[in-house]
């Protein structure tokens, strides 16, 4: 299976670049859509591949179709159809894709016919200059590798365009609720792909978080009696139930050192501990008389985002863990919960109670300004930043039951995650695979 | 097909005979309860407590409530109740564990205010995951913001 991964990391004398430097800003407000073409997949000049070629070309264009900025063009206002004698030039006509509007073109190349077990290059191109972006070979590619070259390509795609792929090297863990009481954790990249249950215990699993280097999902677990913190161990596939003293386990979440930090009894009210590398108690990292829960950090570790009952109702406040100085994050609505601060640590994304369920809102940490990106209709919760700080994934009622839902930073159309069913929720990124 | 109503009926003798607790001849139940303890169990349980929306202080028209569990773990000491706090589906899931929790701490603090052991009782948030009544409204709502009161030994 993990062949032809090897082959590409050989190949990639082939990526280099001619200079091209287009660029997708997806962090500024003025977000650019970019369009960009799929030329047919080749066997040879002129040859349409129809086997693998034709799949693999459905693959990426499902996987570029979950890119808000990202518009495909239609194969029939190109000119001339897609079907190009090359794949790279001088045999590629640029001129058909510019009359199209694109400004990226991609081509696929089967140098060996597109059956069995052969090699693919995929290249992209900016039209406008004909200057590569980059290219990518991968060798004894079968049928079964199709999704993760696809993943590949266009998380290489992606972070040519914009600076990051972790989109499409990322899996979300989630839980699926089954019943009162049972719920059980799951994972699946953000494209609906590799859909697999890692859990199967009685009782309820509650809010997932990876660990920063994939081995492990931490999650609240309760039964009828106890609390518990579930660690599943992606190395043994076991999971592990540990009891502490008191009654509560909520919203664990791993620091960048691999520590956990999970809100704990304490005395009256629950208090946000830091574990060691063992999961025991090793220090407080907040506590006041109120209810400190979730904690959420930056990807240096330096800034923690928590909800807190010391103002009255939730609110968000967030700590500098150098200096311990808590600022007040949240300030409008009476009840702003489940913060999660983006990796690049300028954000917080959380969940308002309004008349009309749960809505998103996003405050920028320099500016201060906050802004609504989900409006429902039904109630929007649980935001979770991808590594990249713009894609946001969270659960909703929007549809028929509860399910998870992408958008970004700037909000926009939602699209839901394909998860097979049943009632999803706690939607959390890992880090990108490398 | 007589084989079948033989494993049916073996079925429902064995049924009749585990299911549920037999009186004896002195007034006794065969799982060792009296009636007076039977009823104080029923008594203890039934009862809950109910709360505002994000709040967990016990309201006056409980402390009388509290009282008489308080009188009853007081005289079967015997008894082990754990307390369950409960939320309603408006809040969010971490949060509501918290409030459960509070919940329930509320009604544990209480009742050992009033002179009962606190190795008689236990607490558990299920936060709004185990809702006495399905819907939504708010005659649905007040009726999950509760603290149950289940005897786990007696």
């Amino acid at each position: 299976m993990k062949k032809f991964l090897l082959s590409a990391v050989l190949c990639l004398f082939f990526s280099s670049s001619a200079g091209a430097a287009m660029r997708v800003d997806i962090y500024g407000p003025g977000q650019n859509i970019v369009n960009l073409a799929l030329a047919a997949p080749i066997t040879g000049p002129q040859r349409e591949a129809a086997g693998m070629g034709r799949n693999l070309q459905q693959l990426v264009e499902q996987n570029l179709s979950f890119l808000p900025f990202m518009r495909l063009t239609n194969p029939k206002t190109v000119l001339g159809g897609t079907v190009l004698a090359g794949y790279e030039p001088p045999n590629l006509d640029f001129r058909r894709f510019q009359l199209a509007g694109s400004d990226i073109l991609v081509t696929c190349y089967w140098p060996n016919g597109d059956s069995g077990t052969n090699a693919v290059q995929l290249r992209a191109f900016e039209t406008n200059t004909g200057g590569r972006l980059f290219g990518k070979e991968y060798s004894r590619v079968s049928s079964r590798d199709l999704p993760e070259v696809a993943d590949r390509f266009c998380a290489d795609l992606l972070e040519a365009l914009t600076g990051s792929g972790a989109f499409f090297r990322s899996t979300l863990a989630f839980v699926k609720k089954t019943g009162t009481m049972r719920a059980d954790v799951w994972l699946v990249k953000p494209t609906g792909r590799d859909l697999r249950q890692i859990t199967n215990m009685p009782g309820e699993a509650l809010s997932p978080a990876w660990s920063p280097d994939g081995r492990f999902v931490v999650f609240s677990h309760i039964d009828q009696k106890s609390h518990a913190l579930g660690v599943w161990d992606s190395g043994s596939k076991k999971v592990q139930r540990i009891r502490f003293p008191g009654n509560v386990v909520i919203g664990p979440a791993f620091m960048p050192d691999n520590k956990v930090a999970v809100a704990l009894s304490n005395g009256k009210y629950p208090v946000i501990f830091l574990l060691n590398h063992v999961f025991q108690k090793e220090r407080i990292l907040e506590q006041s008389d109120s209810i400190n829960v979730s904690p959420t950090f930056d990807r240096a570790g330096t800034k923690m985002a928590f909800t807190s009952s010391r103002l009255g109702g939730p609110q968000i406040f967030l700590k500098d863990l150098g200096t311990g100085a808590v600022t007040r994050v949240s300030r409008n609505g009476t009840y702003n919960t489940e913060a999660n601060l983006s990796p690049d640590g300028t954000l917080v994304v959380y969940s308002r109670m309004t008349d009309y369920g749960h809505r998103i809102f996003v405050q920028d940490m320099i500016t201060g300004i906050e802004r609504q990106i989900t409006y429902g209709p039904g109630s929007d919760e649980q935001p979770s930043f991808c590594a990249d700080s713009y894609f946001i994934a969270f659960a909703s009622t929007r549809g028929s039951g509860r399910g998870i839902y992408l958008t970004t930073r700037h909000g926009g159309e939602a699209r839901q995650v394909p998860t097979g069913g049943g009632q999803a929720s706690f939607p959390r990124w890992s880090a990108p695979a490398q | 097909m007589k084989c079948y109503t033989l494993i049916f009926a073996l079925v429902m003798a064995l049924a009749a005979g585990f299911g549920c607790a037999k009186k004896s001849a002195e007034g006794a139940y065969d799982d060792g309860l009296t009636p007076e303890m039977r009823a104080a169990i029923q008594q203890i349980t039934d009862a809950r407590v109910y709360f505002a929306f994000d709040k967990f202080d016990i309201k006056p028209e409980y402390k009388d409530m509290l009282k008489a569990k308080a009188d009853l773990l007081k005289r079967y000491s015997t008894i082990r109740v754990r307390i369950e706090g409960n939320c309603d589906e408006r809040g969010t899931q971490e949060y509501n564990l918290a409030l459960g929790e509070r919940r329930a701490r509320a009604a544990y603090e209480y009742l050992a205010t009033l002179g009962v052991n606190p190795g008689q009782l236990e607490m558990i948030s299920y936060g709004k995951e185990n809702p006495a009544v399905q819907g939504s409204g708010e005659s649905v709502w007040s009726k999950n913001r509760r603290d149950d009161f289940r005897v786990v030994a007696h």
